[in-house]
């Protein structure tokens, strides 16, 4: 290569300027203009169901299998696509940007403010009004005072136990305050033998579990627009946090996937999951009566009588505008709301159903665990306030990132959310 | 009387007198030695890694704390694998598409190398630093406008578009590495075919390709290589019966809940024989190839 001087950069620099602005221009823009606009009858029998269960090994034949029920009953044709789930929101945003995907899609409950940005969400109001579904249930698929999603299923990330090691540490009942909590954690710590008391994320990629512990020493994370970060209750949290990091009550680098591997060894007493974590630990686990052991468990209150707080979880069906728009918000609706068949999906991936009589039916009545689950930690679950924003993600990380320096000993728990806050404010758009 | 000396007592005369290494040497000799293991230790861990979890059973994969060494081996990973025929689907997809994309880029890449190398015109040098920047794009900023275009043509979702979106990312180096081998071919060369009456044409095909293989090869390898490990444009741009083998492990083994790694990881490890073959195979040509035009005689 002959040696560049200074006109050459120039050149070079000019060039890529040229080159970065015809890109650009070819570039679709942010209302999805540029390319292919959904178009076609929205009253057609012919419409897509794109999900990522359709693809993954524990769900697609439950989920298959309704859609060849719907699609044989009411003589329609349905076109499946799928996404894996880490490049899921990319994939259908673009597309659906791009004009290239209409129909009914499932979504994340986390999800759904980034895609309701896009502006080509039909509202579901009146088909969630027949569903009978649940008051939570119905919040998840909520934006902007609309009816965006039908809830598919509704859950919530709470606390799981194993009642095995809580009894060797003679810990007779599950805590229901901090304080209890606390000294169940001391007593498994006695145990010894490698055991992990609260297998707690500790990892950034998953310290937005720390938000719940915020709520529930009484920070509200986010009031109006406000970011309430940095206040007196978020900072006593991250304190107590802390206090369990260096009493060695909760362990360094762990994150969901380590507190599984954990928990299915026998060597956690408490770690936080989703309701599906039952299938997925025993799958992991050389104990096959583990299932047996593991009990969910409201979070611990400050004290005596106050609200347990979880994080929301759940799937919704969104329908976005186009072809066969119609007959895909028909096709929502049963597939989240007919009662043999969320009945039927929960027996096949254990699933908890959105609507009254689908939580009802016997098949999802008789499972202790999930009825447990419902009644202790979903009914008070809340959306994480900061969903609303399509730079949700970048905000709990810059949360996530500044506990995590509070946690190593590099800032204290008040500068580092400040320092959170500050950054928080710039996401929200 | 004459002595005629035994071949052992040749050898005995001819053995060469032991000298007592110097201390500093052998404390040279060491470190280096110590850095090799280190820097080896470092490579081939994920690899030991890969294939250990392949190995073992699942149950197993998971426990707490991690063992280095097996104590149970299952080959019921690889016998899955075996038994998808989706999976094979996707490596016949990646085989085509590296193949093709590797053999456009050769093809192209020569062309526009051999221009830049032998032939003087106005604007050359900013051709050159035009290919040059257009590395220099974010892959995100690509993907967007690839997936417009691709949209508007018609071609998206078909071999075509993941061809032709690999080829765009290949080409600057590609250009980049063969015109430094074309530079290397002496003009005279050239000029004597000219002489002889080669037309510029057969002069290139007969005299500069031929003498600059090793860099075709290594060019060829490079953008194969590049096509075959892509992951997001596979993903993006080709319909699911036409995405590449990353896309189709993502697919298969990772989801929302649970990765299924000791599936993963057979795979994996078998996806990557080919390309460990082939590099194994061309090796002599790719060692030529990526260091001709280094230095200038």
């Amino acid at each position: 290569m002959p040696p560049m001087n200074r006109r050459d950069v120039l050149r070079l620099l000019g060039l890529s300027t040229l080159g970065v602005t015809a890109l650009s221009a070819c570039a679709p823009d942010a209302t999805g203009g540029g390319t292919a606009r959904p178009s076609g009858d929205a009253a057609a029998k012919t419409f897509g169901f794109t999900s990522w269960s359709l693809n993954e090994e524990a769900q697609k034949a439950a989920v298959q299998a309704i859609v060849d029920a719907y699609a044989s009953a009411r003589k329609v044709t349905i076109n499946t696509a799928s996404f894996p789930y880490n490049e899921y929101l990319n994939q259908v945003t673009l597309k659906i940007r791009g004009g290239r995907l209409s129909g009914a899609v499932q979504l994340d409950v986390a999800w759904l403010a980034a895609l309701a940005s896009l502006g080509k969400l039909r509202d579901l109001s009146a088909h969630a009004a027949q569903g009978g579904y649940t008051e939570v249930g119905l919040s998840s698929g909520q934006f902007g005072g609309k009816q965006l999603g039908l809830p598919w299923t509704t859950g919530s990330i709470g606390l799981i136990a194993n009642t095995e090691i809580l009894e060797k540490a003679g810990v007779s009942e599950l805590p229901g305050t901090i304080e209890e909590f606390e000294a169940a954690l001391n007593k498994v710590a006695k145990l010894g033998d490698g055991v992990v008391p609260y297998a707690a994320a500790t990892k950034a990629a998953q310290l937005k579990d720390i938000l719940p512990w915020m709520k529930t020493f009484g920070s509200p994370l986010l009031d109006g627009d406000q970011i309430t970060v940095g206040d007196d209750a978020s900072v006593a949290a991250v304190e107590w946090y802390k206090k369990l990091y260096d009493a060695k009550l909760i362990a360094p680098d762990v994150d969901r996937f380590d507190a599984r591997a954990l928990f299915a060894q026998g060597k956690a007493a408490f770690y936080d999951d989703a309701i599906i974590a039952r299938g997925v630990v025993a799958g992991q686990s050389p104990d096959k009566s583990l299932t047996e052991k593991m009990k969910p468990l409201a979070r611990p209150v400050l004290s005596a009588g106050g609200t347990p707080q979880a994080l929301l979880w759940g799937h919704v069906i969104v329908v976005v505008e186009g072809e066969g728009a119609d007959a895909a918000a028909d096709f929502a609706k049963f597939a989240t709301s007919d009662t043999a068949t969320v009945a039927g999906f929960f027996e096949k991936v254990k699933l908890p159903p959105t609507t009254t009589a689908g939580l009802g039916d016997p098949k999802v009545a008789g499972d202790a665990f999930t009825t447990e689950w419902t009644e202790k930690i979903t009914k008070t679950a809340a959306p994480n306030p900061f969903w609303r924003y399509a730079g949700y993600a970048q905000i709990e990380t810059a949360i996530a990132e500044q506990v995590q320096a509070v946690l190593v000993g590099q800032a204290s728990a008040k500068d580092a959310l400040a320092k959170a806050a500050e950054t928080a404010k710039g996401l929200q758009k | 009387m004459t002595v005629t000396a035994t071949p052992s007592r040749t050898a005995a005369l001819v053995r060469p007198v032991r000298t007592r290494r110097r201390p500093d040497v052998v404390r040279s000799r060491v470190a280096a030695w110590v850095a090799v293991g280190v820097i080896g230790l470092f490579g081939l861990a994920p690899i030991y890694w890969l294939l250990v979890t392949a190995f073992t059973p699942d149950e197993k994969a998971f426990s707490f704390p991690p063992s280095l060494i097996p104590t149970e081996i299952t080959l019921e990973h690889f016998v899955n694998l075996a038994k998808n025929e989706k999976l094979f689907g996707y490596l016949v997809n990646s085989v085509v598409v590296s193949l093709i994309t590797a053999v456009l880029s050769v093809i192209v890449s020569a062309y526009m190398a051999y221009a830049f190398s032998k032939f003087r015109y106005r604007g050359r040098t900013s051709l050159m630093h035009l290919v040059l920047a257009s590395q220099m794009f974010p892959q995100a900023l690509l993907l967007i406008t690839l997936y417009a275009l691709f949209s508007a043509t018609g071609l998206l979702g078909a071999y075509t578009a993941l061809i032709l979106s690999f080829t765009t990312f290949t080409l600057p180096l590609c250009v980049w590495m063969l015109k430094g081998i074309f530079d290397t071919v002496p003009s005279s060369l050239m000029e004597a075919a000219a002489i002889d009456g080669a037309s510029r044409w057969r002069t290139l095909h007969q005299v500069a390709l031929p003498l600059s293989a090793p860099g075709l090869v290594a060019a060829g390898l490079f953008a194969f290589v590049r096509a075959w490990n892509d992951f997001i444009f596979a993903l993006t741009l080709a319909d699911p019966e036409r995405q590449t083998l990353p896309p189709g492990l993502v697919h298969t083994y990772l989801g929302e809940f649970q990765t299924a790694w000791p599936d993963l990881m057979a795979a994996s490890f078998v996806v990557s024989l080919p390309v460990i073959a082939a590099f194994m195979f061309l090796q002599r040509y790719l060692v030529g190839g990526l260091t001709a035009g280094a230095v200038k005689g």
